[in-house]
């Protein structure tokens, strides 16, 4: 009984490390540039699995990124960014291209995959003056890929056995890696930041 | 040189746009005021563009709209959206008042004339070589070949390439279109394939529709049946289990089973099922003592086991017939006494059908069945009876409107085991009653109906039927109530209508319509 009772306990504590280490591999970090809050996310990856092989197809994808600041965790976010961003893969020079979509269009080519997410992330900002001054807060990153042409959802109501043995199995854990959105905080703003709106 | 280009492409879109509200669609109050902020939404619509194609994210957020009061930065951040999905068209919000006061919503799509750039990166590539494949060339029209020939020599154009895959897919309905660009033969050239896959074609036969369910009902308290598939697209494994379920039978039953189907026999017409199932069933006090006083209901049994061989053939794939045996030993309450067969012939006809117009947000489903049950002695049934059931449901979808109306009837001649006879009373018929005040023992004729109208998770209903043995009094039950829905839980309370005993029925539980596992 005790010797099972330790196998669950080192069970657990080594998917609490895996979890750890896992969570690690993906920080959030501010940076105030101006009147504005700059965000990095390094190891944050939304060009993955079906849209990733788009873009190797040669199609341009598009994703939108949102980042959201909270002055307190489970209130409504003090400021919002989105933007979207259409990005292509470059069949010959093998590098990414990313166009900002919107009136003021911003393009950037000939990056590596993560230099190209990368990018995209530093194009948020939040004004400072969303968040006032000294003040600690929470950043949000989510992303969303905007693609029409993955066709309706799947209202089928199995699981493939196989996506079951990917989430019992390390694959299914490493999939796991790189969630939808992330989030950091306690940040905090400069002390000579104006006031909040 | 820079700003007259954007003021170029400033102007066509303008052009685009103003095409676009001057044809849309007209009401009669719609040139008087624009739709006051807070107006509530009846409908939300996309014209111009197939709403299927854009992502189901922002349909759902369209669809969503209605019911909702008119915001107008609402509307526009949808419209950015359908601009980024689809950058090649620019969309514009139309709202309409109807003659109801309340607003109607168009989102009208059109495509640019011409991007003023392609956000491909391999925009500057030239095409050397466009092909579609997967399909005879036979198949396709000479215009639509013409129009992938024309790709060829020019750069490429996301723009051209995405109205040669639209044409392609109206082309050939049945195929879904994947785009791949590859690398040319010398550098600076790209290769376009449009890869033409054939779409899953619907199946002939339906397999047995699957009922989960853990629910509570105020006066037979907790019940629940599972089953869980386990199989693909032809063949699946069902294995079910029940405890101290009421929903189906006059008896309260726990016990498990296992279902094989298949809907592929040498073709998709033809199909197959056996089941076997062991049930343990227990009597409520109602019928223990309705059994007591009427010694012309058939006995009652401590075990229930049967087996289900059949045979499905599709005529249609809305129409199939299915037949066989279900052969059933009865174990007695008594200790010593033998066990009874209720063998008997199954056949079936079964219709099913669902309308989703592309034109319009509204679904209609119908579905229908009859179904005869014949016990004989020449299937060493200890019963001889014969028992007819038929059954209907249509279902009404129009965004956060839902309305349901059903409907069955059923009678038996002879003498059926008591599994057979109908009850009404429980979580899903005549809601407000209970089947053990209603007909403890069932009875041997049953009608039915009840019409429902929900609201997104609010429901209203009204159900109406009567259960009775023949030679005796037919009464008439009716309740309404009041229904609550949330996914898969729902809640709600019954109250019977035709009665003094104005005693609320509270029924609430989780049903799951569908769970398996895909091999």
């Amino acid at each position: 009984m005790v010797a099972r009772s330790r196998r669950a306990a080192a069970a657990l504590l080594v998917l609490a490390l895996g979890a750890g280490a896992r969570a690690s591999a993906q920080t959030l970090a501010v940076d105030t540039a101006g009147d504005a809050v700059k965000i990095r996310a390094p190891g944050f990856s939304f060009l993955k699995g079906d849209p990733l092989a788009r873009l190797k197809d040669g199609r341009s994808v598009r994703v939108e990124l949102t980042a959201m600041a909270f002055l307190s965790q489970g209130q409504p976010a003090a400021a919002t960014t989105r933007r979207i961003f259409a990005v292509s893969y470059d069949l010959w020079e093998e590098r990414f291209a990313v166009t900002t979509v919107g009136a003021r269009a911003l393009s950037v080519s000939h990056l590596a995959l993560a230099a190209a997410e990368a990018w995209c992330v530093d194009q948020l900002t939040i004004p400072l003056s969303a968040l006032g001054r000294d003040a600690p807060f929470w950043i949000r990153l989510e992303y969303r890929v905007l693609d029409g042409e993955s066709g309706p959802e799947s209202t089928d109501p199995f699981y493939s056995l196989q996506a079951i043995i990917d989430v019992l199995s390390r694959r299914g854990k490493k999939a796991d890696a790189s969630p939808r959105a992330i989030e950091g905080g306690p940040f905090r703003t400069p002390r000579g930041s104006p006031p909040p709106r | 040189m820079g700003s007259l280009l954007a003021l170029s492409e400033g102007m066509r879109i303008l052009a685009v746009l103003a095409t676009l509200l001057v044809a849309a669609p007209q009401a009669a109050t719609d040139q008087k005021t624009a739709v006051p902020e807070g107006t509530t939404i009846t409908s939300a619509q996309v014209t111009g563009f197939d709403i299927d194609r854009l992502s189901p994210g922002l349909r759902q957020a369209i669809r969503d709209l209605e019911g909702t009061p008119l915001k107008q930065e609402r509307l526009d951040e949808l419209s950015a959206r359908l601009e980024a999905e689809r950058p090649h068209y620019v969309a514009a919000v139309r709202t309409v008042m109807d003659p109801g006061g309340q607003a109607r919503v168009y989102f009208m799509m059109g495509r640019r004339d011409q991007p003023d750039h392609d956000d491909n990166i391999n925009g500057r590539y030239i095409i050397d070589e466009a092909e579609i494949t997967g399909v005879s060339e036979l198949k396709l029209s000479q215009a639509l070949k013409d129009d992938v020939r024309a790709l060829v020599g020019k750069r490429l154009d996301s723009g051209d390439a995405d109205k040669v895959e639209e044409r392609i897919e109206t082309e050939l309905p049945k195929y879904s279109v994947s785009r791949q660009i590859r690398r040319g033969n010398e550098h600076g050239h790209i290769r376009l394939r449009f890869e033409l896959r054939k779409k899953e074609a619907p199946p002939w036969l339906r397999f047995e529709p699957l009922r989960s369910n853990l629910v509570y009902h105020s006066d037979q308290s907790w019940g629940t049946y599972g089953d869980l598939n386990i199989g693909d697209r032809t063949l699946r494994f069902t294995p079910t289990f029940a405890l101290a379920d009421t929903e189906t039978y006059v008896e309260e039953y726990s016990g498990y089973g296992l279902r094989f189907e298949t809907r592929k026999l040498g073709t998709p017409r033809l199909g197959a099922s056996l089941e076997w199932t062991w049930y343990e069933t227990d009597w409520r006090d109602q019928t223990l003592h309705a059994a007591a006083v009427d010694p012309a209901l058939p006995q009652l049994y401590d075990t229930r086991s049967a087996i289900t061989p059949l045979i499905k053939f599709a005529i249609s794939p809305d129409l199939s017939v299915a037949g066989g045996v279900s052969i059933s030993e009865l174990k007695p309450l008594t200790p010593g006494t033998g066990s009874q067969a209720a063998n008997a012939a199954v056949a079936s006809i079964d219709y099913y059908r669902d309308w989703d117009p592309r034109e319009s947000d509204a679904r209609h489903h119908v579905d229908g069945s009859f179904g005869v049950r014949a016990g004989s002695r020449d299937l060493e049934s200890d019963y001889a009876y014969t028992r007819y059931l038929g059954q209907g449901s249509y279902r009404f979808d129009l965004g956060r409107h839902h309305v349901q109306a059903t409907g069955m009837a059923g009678g038996i001649s002879g003498t059926a085991p008591l599994f057979e006879r109908f009850t009404l009373g429980d979580t899903m018929t005549l809601r407000g009653w209970d089947k053990y005040d209603i007909a403890p023992a069932g009875g041997d004729r049953m009608f039915y109906s009840s019409v429902e109208y929900r609201y997104t998770g609010v429901a209203l209903f009204l159900d109406v039927g009567s259960v009775w043995d023949k030679d005796t009094d037919r009464q008439v039950r009716v309740s309404t109530g009041i229904g609550f829905h949330a996914g898969p839980a729902f809640l709600a309370i019954g109250f019977p209508l035709n009665t003094n005993d104005l005693h609320p029925i509270f029924t609430m539980g989780l049903r799951i319509p569908g769970t398996g596992i895909r091999w």
